[in-house]
């Protein structure tokens, strides 16, 4: 799997290409609109993350391009203005998602995973791991095979958890993410861990080869058993 | 009081006092002048019947048909010495052919014959009642004084009301002008430079308050926008730290809780970059919201979340709002209600959401008094510091409130904290 990295700024893009190396992924990367213009003009990138602010022009000119070419369908927007006017633009020239800084690495991963997915899959929603599989369109989970019943917010956790499996996910943000934004001021999470105890003892019952490992006081990661 | 009134009550005033004046002064001047008159004839009529007694002619009748009258006494040598030859008193006299007494002007002269015996001649002339005078001119002055007070105030509400139009104008305007709002135009239909200057300089001072203000928003959208940068970097790095397999357990909880607080500062910051865009009206996308839904989903949230605490929560709808509105903010609107409520409420406590017809009043029992409406929709307002807040709920309550004109007020009701969340009826 290919990527391409547009980043002007240079601590960013070296983290990023880091992090997506470590995941297994071929990443390159540029550093200006030329840049990316004559690398994506010459090869071709199973996902691109593209910043619109950029030194020598606005990413937009890029996604205008790829478009015109019919190549618009993988590329991740990546944005520290979070404006609608931007976001509706990239998503209207065919960009694929929008991600505005800062950003999480396992947010940035889970979606480049997505795109991919819808990329090369022809529109297929699963996620899997391990024997466990969440279909994105469905709402439907199966272990080895054969379908169990989760509430809506162990259906939430879990989906959160498949698109970053082997990833510490912190208790504030897996509250955010499944119970709103609202959340960041929660002191206690009860709440939470009655979801999670039940969700753990479904997939545990339905033989689930993985599971969601409390760590650290700190927050889960979905690993292999 | 009206500056038109303050005016005319004024000048009231200042005239009840000068025409007071001008009454006794003009009283006094009558009154001399009178006396001058009436002093001039008695001493001619003195002198003549003084002539006529020296010299043995006849002297005129006593009784002569005018109320002039005279008598003539003879007098010893002290007498004479001690008094001056001629003086003028006023004094009441009994007028024989009236049958009253009236005031008299009356001259003393004191003259001596060849044969040095001295006489003392009174001549008198009835003069004019002085009270009936006094009188006379004070309820002319009283007509002359009421006169001039309605002719002020006539004048008064045509010169004035005419003159004070231009200030009436820019005090209209000053009303309708809004901070960071478009300046409405300033037009006065008046050439008084005074107030030429005064409009000028009200529009150069908002223009110039419109221009700071623009600027400083705009600065920290900008300040909050390219922190945004940095944050990432250095949150995305400790990730890639926090994903070293050869970490301890206090190394890795050192790097969340190192996490947690640059998200705290992210978010504050993207709080900060909502606040500004919310003001700047950048949020264009509105649609048809159902209020109803949005503060229900929000409340069952929180409920679930601080069940631990043992929060008995209340929520009644007779009512089925809908809104138009950006649905992000509307959330944002009532998330910011509702979690304060949660927060804010001691274990035990009660959370009470009402939508009816009026609106969405969102109750919560107090742990400590009632709040002071004046500063809790301030930015970074907090009536005691408690972790993870930076007290910009609020205000951003506020500023999507204001763009939408809807009113949050604040109350203090039987020991609980409210807000009500009004939608103006269209």
């Amino acid at each position: 799997m290919k990527i391409l990295i547009i980043e002007d700024e240079p601590s960013l893009r070296e983290i990023m290409t880091e992090y997506l190396r470590k995941q297994r992924y071929v990443v390159e990367s540029a550093d200006s609109l030329k840049d990316a213009m004559f690398k994506t003009a010459d090869y071709e990138y199973d996902c691109i993350l593209l910043d619109i602010m950029l030194p020598d022009g606005n990413g937009l000119e890029l996604l205008r391009k790829l478009y015109r070419t019919g190549k618009s369908g993988n590329v991740i927007i990546i944005s520290a203005k979070d404006t609608v006017d931007d976001k509706v633009e990239g998503l209207e020239l065919g960009a694929d998602d929008y991600l505005a800084k800062p950003f999480h690495l396992a947010e940035l991963n889970a979606r480049i995973r997505s795109v991919i997915r819808r990329k090369d899959h022809d529109g297929d929603s699963a996620v899997s791991f391990g024997n466990v599989r969440v279909d994105t369109s469905s709402y439907s989970v199966t272990v080895a095979g054969s379908p169990i019943e989760l509430n809506r917010k162990e259906y939430d956790i879990l989906a959160f958890f498949i698109n970053r499996p082997n990833h510490l996910v912190d208790k504030m943000n897996l509250a955010e993410a499944v119970w709103g934004d609202h959340m960041d001021q929660v002191d206690n999470f009860d709440f939470l861990y009655a979801q999670m105890k039940n969700l753990r003892k479904k997939m545990n019952d339905a033989g689930a080869d993985v599971e969601i490992k409390a760590n650290y006081r700190l927050g889960y990661k979905l690993v292999a058993k | 009081m009206k500056l038109l009134y303050r005016i005319t009550w004024r000048i009231s005033v200042a005239l009840l006092f000068l025409s007071a004046a001008w009454g006794m002064v003009f009283y006094f001047a009558i009154i001399n002048e009178i006396n001058d008159e009436t002093d001039d004839s008695l001493e001619d009529y003195s002198e003549f019947i003084i002539v006529r007694a020296l010299s043995g002619e006849k002297l005129p009748e006593q009784n002569n048909g005018t109320n002039n009258s005279y008598y003539i006494n003879e007098v010893p040598e002290e007498y004479a010495v001690l008094y001056p030859s001629e003086r003028f008193i006023d004094d009441e006299v009994y007028i024989y052919s009236e049958h009253e007494t009236e005031p008299a002007r009356i001259l003393k002269t004191i003259f001596r014959n060849s044969e040095n015996r001295y006489y003392e001649l009174t001549v008198l002339i009835p003069t004019i009642e002085k009270s009936d005078l006094k009188e006379t001119i004070l309820t002319w002055i009283v007509i002359l004084y009421l006169i001039l007070l309605i002719s002020i105030i006539a004048v008064n509400a045509i010169v004035l009301r005419r003159s004070l139009r231009p200030l009436y104008a820019m005090l209209d305007w000053l009303n309708r002008l809004r901070l960071g709002k478009e300046i409405p135009p300033l037009e006065l239909d008046s050439d008084i430079s005074e107030y030429k200057k005064l409009s000028e300089e009200l529009m150069r001072s908002a223009q110039r308050n419109n221009e700071m203000y623009e600027q400083q928003s705009l600065f920290i959208g900008h300040a909050s926008h390219e922190l945004q940068t940095p944050i990432a970097v250095a949150q995305n790095r400790l990730e890639l730290l926090a994903e070293d397999p050869d970490l301890s357990d206090t190394q890795m909880e050192q790097i969340v809780k190192t996490i947690r607080s640059l998200e705290d500062i992210s978010k504050l910051n993207k709080t900060l970059l909502l606040l500004t865009k919310i003001e700047n009206k950048q949020f264009p996308n509105t649609e048809i919201v159902d209020i109803n839904s949005v503060v229900c989903s929000i409340s069952e949230d929180f409920a679930e979340a601080y069940a631990s605490h043992e929060i008995e929560f209340q929520l009644s709808e007779t009512a089925h709002l809908k809104m138009e509105m950006n649905r992000m903010l509307a959330s944002v609107l009532f998330g910011n209600l509702l979690k304060n409520a949660f927060i804010h409420s001691e274990k035990h406590g009660m959370v009470a959401v009402t939508i009816s017809e009026e609106g969405v009043r969102i109750a919560n029992t107090a742990s400590s008094g009632a709040l002071n409406p004046e500063y809790i929709f301030r930015r970074f307002y907090q009536e005691s510091m408690s972790k993870g807040t930076a007290g910009l709920g609020l205000s951003l309550v506020d500023s999507i409130a204001k763009l939408y004109g809807i009113t949050v007020s604040y109350l203090f009701m039987d020991g609980m904290h409210v807000f009500d969340v009004r939608f103006q009826k269209s």
